[in-house]
């Protein structure tokens, strides 16, 4: 059954992530990325962020949990089982600091139904809590039919 | 390692890093994540569903490669995009190289085409690139 093209411009959240600094080490460390400028406080201090800042693809966990209300949709009935992420893009406009409060939206905004296939891009735009737009998390998700 | 300044950046510049998928990898990204799907982290299901085990979490992937141009920035806020296509599952134990090679320079912003390829010279991210501004 095909994912129906009607729900382009259907949205998810509103959804808030307060940003941890014991959080993003957890992070680093889990992606093998031990970098000063996200595990050394000390090293972070000096560096003209003034501290610590998360990974860019920390969007992973903040951007990341629109992920749910979309696959647990009861309209859109899709198969998770035959779903699998396609493709990836995040853009980025302002670091992700401890005590940021990250508001993210989601939008499908594309929906292509092929013959063995489907295809459903969902966007993602996560802002800080001063309304300035930090990260564009464009995931792409095939089902196969 | 001091943010890179774009007059030591040239067209057709080459770097690349290696990471191995260590054993317990798919646990700690998964704590992490908070991507717990069973595919990830049961060996068993891995099987039945004809995966052959586990796999890698293909944000963990993108996160290696990731690293490699982040490392080489020597600022991780100066990478402003990044984007690829998942084309073939990492398994524990696999080596993932990431190579990245300057395409163009515009001002302070430098384009990257990324290779992202196991120990057997397989793609398994494809159609990678990234954005950074120096």
């Amino acid at each position: 059954m095909s994912v129906d093209a009607k729900f382009i411009g259907k949205e998810y959240g509103p959804l808030t992530y307060e940003i941890g600094k014991e959080k993003i080490k957890e992070y680093a460390k889990a992606i093998k990325n031990p970098d000063p400028h996200y595990m050394d406080d000390d090293f972070a201090k000096s560096t003209p962020y003034g501290g610590i800042i998360a990974p860019p693809t920390f969007a992973v966990v903040y951007a990341g949990m629109l992920a749910e209300p979309f696959f647990m949709d009861p309209e859109l009935e899709l198969n998770l089982f035959m779903l699998v992420h396609g493709e990836q893009e995040f853009e980025f406009f302002e670091v992700v600091k401890p005590g940021d409060v990250i508001t993210s939206r989601g939008t499908i905004v594309n929906i292509e139904n092929k013959e063995k296939l489907d295809v459903v891009t969902l966007e993602g735009l996560s802002t800080n809590q001063d309304g300035k737009p930090v990260c564009k998390a464009t995931f792409t998700f095939v089902i196969r039919k | 390692m001091p943010k890179k300044n774009i007059a030591d950046v040239s067209v057709g510049d080459i770097f690349s890093a290696a990471e191995e998928v260590d054993k317990y990898r798919t646990v700690y990204y998964a704590g992490a994540s908070g991507d717990f799907n069973p595919i990830h982290i049961d060996p068993e299901f891995g099987q039945m569903v004809g995966l052959g085990g586990v796999i890698l979490h293909g944000l963990c992937t993108f996160g290696f490669m990731s690293k490699t141009v982040t490392d080489w920035l020597g600022d991780p806020g100066a990478l402003k995009d990044i984007k690829c296509r998942f084309a073939k599952p990492v398994h524990l134990g696999d080596t993932i190289t990431t190579e990245a090679t300057v395409t163009a320079i515009d001002g302070n912003r430098v384009n990257l085409d990324l290779k992202v390829v196991n120990q057997d010279s397989a793609e398994v991210l494809s159609m990678a690139s990234a954005v950074a501004e120096l």
